[in-house]
């Protein structure tokens, strides 16, 4: 069990990208998914509790390592980044609605946040935030957006279903309200 | 004032307006728009169907309804008001005599008003089509739309939620937020030439060209400005794919704007652009240290 753990640390280690348990389970071919998941919760558990400056974090449909947020200065410092440059609010709106309507066009968009999006449309493209999935079936055959795999890395997700749903969302419109 | 039949376009269906009563033409807060003296004909001697307020709003004025014309598009998406009973040829003629004479126009408020008296030529064309059934009640032109306001009620939430996660993720740092690192020499790359960055960039126009793109308004791009996007970019990126940058600028121009800045900091050897491999795309980077000696 422990050497699986190990194997499995090493294999996240030299990844660039977030491992996939399909690329895992090509590796070892002969473990069952099960046995690999097992491990892959005990590595969590065991780097989040140690006094360790790397965790586990699965994300974008695999894992990676990540520096715990203790250590955001040295590591920004290495880096050479000041601050990492955060979305404007609108461009985060125009985000959020491709999150929730896709594929959706640029008017729909439009619609939903009542204001010209093309700048912010225009903005997520070039961070590759979002990307063109092909063309309504509508007069104009508009554009249609969609989320990309990068969207969810960038936010830590690792899938769509972990965006809050609609009984969420109620929910906290309502304790907004109240 | 006479009571007045609607001409023969408007068809039977539709009641006379003006039925006996007066529209007092003191009345405070309303403007008469006079339409202008060639294009009034039956209608100049009619009272106004569409004023102003103080604010600037237009205003219709019937027997059947007065107010505004978004309240009006409400009742009759509502049913309480049928929209037989408005006389959207009449409202239109006085609109555009009014708009014709006007040598200023507000933008916003004349989209506001074409949008909803489009909604309302659409409905009304609708119901005063013959058909051999019934009007499908869910394909009721005077059905609601789905309330999008809703909508975006909910994107804002969503925004907030995915602040939160992007300021999280802006604390925690995996392997690939490393630029990857000015190559070195002995990594075998191929500085490109001015032909070979010709050479893709027309490549690549040539494919922009034959996709279909209207361009609706234009902008003003300077090289300065252009020159210096790209050095932010560069700055916060360590490099860019040539292709890809230029692929991603709006317009043609833009995208030759583009192109003339980095051949510019090529030149100044303020960038490096190199070629892992042959056929690869190419790379461009800022130097680490602008113009330095010659390799």
């Amino acid at each position: 069990m422990d050497e699986l753990k190990n194997i499995l640390e090493a294999l996240i280690f030299i990844s660039v990208e977030p491992l996939t348990l399909e690329k895992i389970k090509e590796v070892l071919n002969d473990v069952p998914e099960e046995e690999i998941l097992q491990a892959l919760l005990n590595l969590g558990t065991e780097l989040e509790s140690a006094p360790r400056a790397i965790r586990l974090v699965q994300t974008g449909g695999g894992w990676v390592f990540m520096t715990k947020p203790a250590f955001d200065p040295p590591v920004r410092k290495l880096l050479q980044i000041e601050r990492r440059k955060k979305l404007s609010p609108a461009a985060l709106e125009a985000l959020s609605a491709v999150a929730y309507h896709q594929p959706v066009t640029q008017t729909d968009i439009m619609t939903i946040r009542g204001v010209d999006s093309t700048h912010s449309l225009h903005t997520l493209l070039e961070n590759k935030l979002i990307k063109i999935s092909g063309r309504k079936d509508a007069p104009g055959r508009p554009l249609l957006y969609k989320t990309t795999e990068k969207f969810l890395t960038y936010f830590g997700l690792n899938s769509l279903e972990e965006l809050p749903r609609e009984e969420e969302l109620k929910k906290i419109l309502e304790e907004g309200n109240a | 004032m006479a009571r007045r039949v609607f001409p023969n376009e408007e068809g039977p269906l539709d009641a006379p307006v003006f039925g006996g009563r007066e529209f007092p033409n003191e009345e405070g807060p309303l403007e008469r728009l006079e339409p202008e003296a060639g294009t009034a004909t039956e209608n100049a001697t009619a009272a106004p169907l569409i004023g102003l307020t103080e604010e600037g709003a237009y205003q219709i004025k019937l027997d059947v309804f007065e107010g505004p014309l978004d309240l009006l598009l409400f009742l009759i998406k509502k049913k309480k008001v049928e929209i037989q009973d408005i006389p959207l040829a009449l409202i239109t003629r006085e609109y555009l005599a009014y708009l014709q004479e006007r040598e200023r126009i507000n933008l916003d408020r004349e989209a506001e008003f074409l949008l909803m008296a489009a909604i309302l030529i659409y409905i009304k064309s609708q119901i005063l089509l013959p058909r051999e059934t019934p009007i499908d009640p869910d394909i009721d032109p005077r059905k609601e739309r789905p309330d999008r306001s809703g909508d975006y009620e909910r994107v804002k939430v969503v925004s907030a939620v995915l602040r939160d996660k992007e300021e999280e993720q802006s604390t925690i740092w995996r392997r690939t937020a490393l630029n990857a690192p000015l190559p070195e020499e002995d990594l075998d790359l191929i500085e490109v030439s001015l032909f070979d960055l010709a050479e893709s960039f027309f490549a690549m126009m040539k494919r922009k060209q034959a996709a279909p793109q209207r361009v609706l308004k234009t902008k003003e791009i300077s090289v300065a400005d252009k020159t210096k996007e790209i050095v932010e970019t560069l700055k916060e990126r360590g490099f860019l794919d040539f292709l890809e940058y230029l692929d991603a600028q709006e317009t043609l121009e833009e995208a030759l704007v583009a192109f003339f800045c980095l051949l510019e900091l090529i030149k100044a050897r303020l960038v490096l652009a190199v070629q892992e491999q042959l056929f690869h795309t190419i790379k461009v980077w800022l130097r680490k240290e602008p113009a330095g000696e010659d390799a």
